[in-house]
């Protein structure tokens, strides 16, 4: 290996990467032509690099993206949604319930705030 | 990163699993690209693809939206795999019974329609060969030949993935090159 020496390794590197110019190039394929020590040694390592590339790239089977979905932690938001859709009229009530609870309350607030006769005269009412 | 892809992980991070699936299903063959030319052996490759995968759901709030998924996915995927490679050697026994290309041989090696029988026998002890010289190379040369020639990146993005210079990557691709090529004429003889 005396003349494969590490300005014609560097080149080499710096073709394979596809980094060379072209005056690089030249030099390099002008070298080439004249020394079948480099020429081989050049050879190898593209057709290392080709072999690599030319290996198979397998398809995972469609059941894979099903795995990892039940292995992710489940969502709390997701659960509760799913369970509102399944419940459409208990998830309306429920919904319904809270502000209509809040203005019940809310007037009765008022009105005993303002007015003392009216709060009597509301509450009686109601009950 | 295209649109669709932004508004796909904007859905994971609120929790979002159909969103997820889709992200699965886009990058789920490269990541168990990467983990089988890393590890050698199909399952052990599945499973770190899934685990890769799951990582990614649950750690979805540390991904930086300014830069690619996949190059984020797939560091979680080497490293993933450069844990299995060490834990593996930590235990010889092991490793002695996990050859490389186990599991390799059937329904992950589709061969081509038309492929004559002993044309699929040059290649897959071709394959074998390879993925063996593959197995040769320390773990830091590996990761940086696997990610350039299977799955073909620039050496900005290999650098990205593994967190380290451009010159660093290309330092460890010329290294690794050099080791394939000699193992390669002194194991492989004239096959390769």
């Amino acid at each position: 290996m005396n003349c494969v020496s590490k300005k014609y390794v560097s080149l080499m590197n710096k073709v394979l990467d596809q980094e060379a110019t072209e005056q690089e190039k030249q030099v390099l394929f002008e070298h080439l032509a004249t020394c079948a020590e480099c020429r081989v040694h050049f050879n190898e390592l593209k057709e290392s690099t080709e072999l690599l590339r030319r290996l198979t790239h397998p398809q995972l089977p469609a059941a894979f993206t099903e795995s990892v979905l039940n292995q992710l932690p489940p969502d709390k938001r997701n659960a509760i949604h799913k369970w509102g859709s399944r419940h459409p009229v208990l998830t309306t009530v429920a919904i319904c319930a809270l502000p209509m609870s809040l203005v019940v309350i809310g007037s009765r607030r008022q009105t005993r705030n303002r007015n003392g006769y009216a709060l009597v005269k509301v509450s009686g009412d109601q009950t | 990163m295209d649109q669709s892809e932004k508004r796909l992980i904007k859905k994971i991070r609120k929790g979002d699993q159909q969103a997820f699936a889709e992200l699965v299903e886009r990058y789920k063959n490269s990541v168990f690209a990467i983990c089988l030319r890393m590890v050698g052996n199909a399952q052990e490759a599945e499973d770190l693809s899934q685990e890769a995968f799951i990582r990614a759901y649950n750690r979805i709030d540390q991904y930086d939206h300014d830069r690619k998924f996949s190059t984020w996915l797939f560091r979680i995927a080497t490293n993933l795999s450069i844990d299995f490679l060490r834990r593996r050697k930590n235990n010889v026994s092991l490793d002695a019974v996990v050859p490389g290309t186990e599991g390799l041989s059937l329904n992950t090696m589709l061969p081509d329609e038309g492929e004559q029988p002993e044309d699929q026998m040059v290649r897959k002890e071709t394959e074998e060969m390879v993925q063996e010289q593959i197995k040769r190379l320390p773990d830091k040369y590996r990761s940086a030949i696997v990610l350039k020639y299977i799955e073909d990146l620039s050496l900005k993005e290999i650098s990205e993935i593994m967190e380290i210079p451009v010159g660093t990557v290309k330092t460890r691709i010329h290294r690794g090159r050099e080791m394939l090529r000699k193992n390669m004429i002194t194991e492989g003889g004239g096959r390769a």
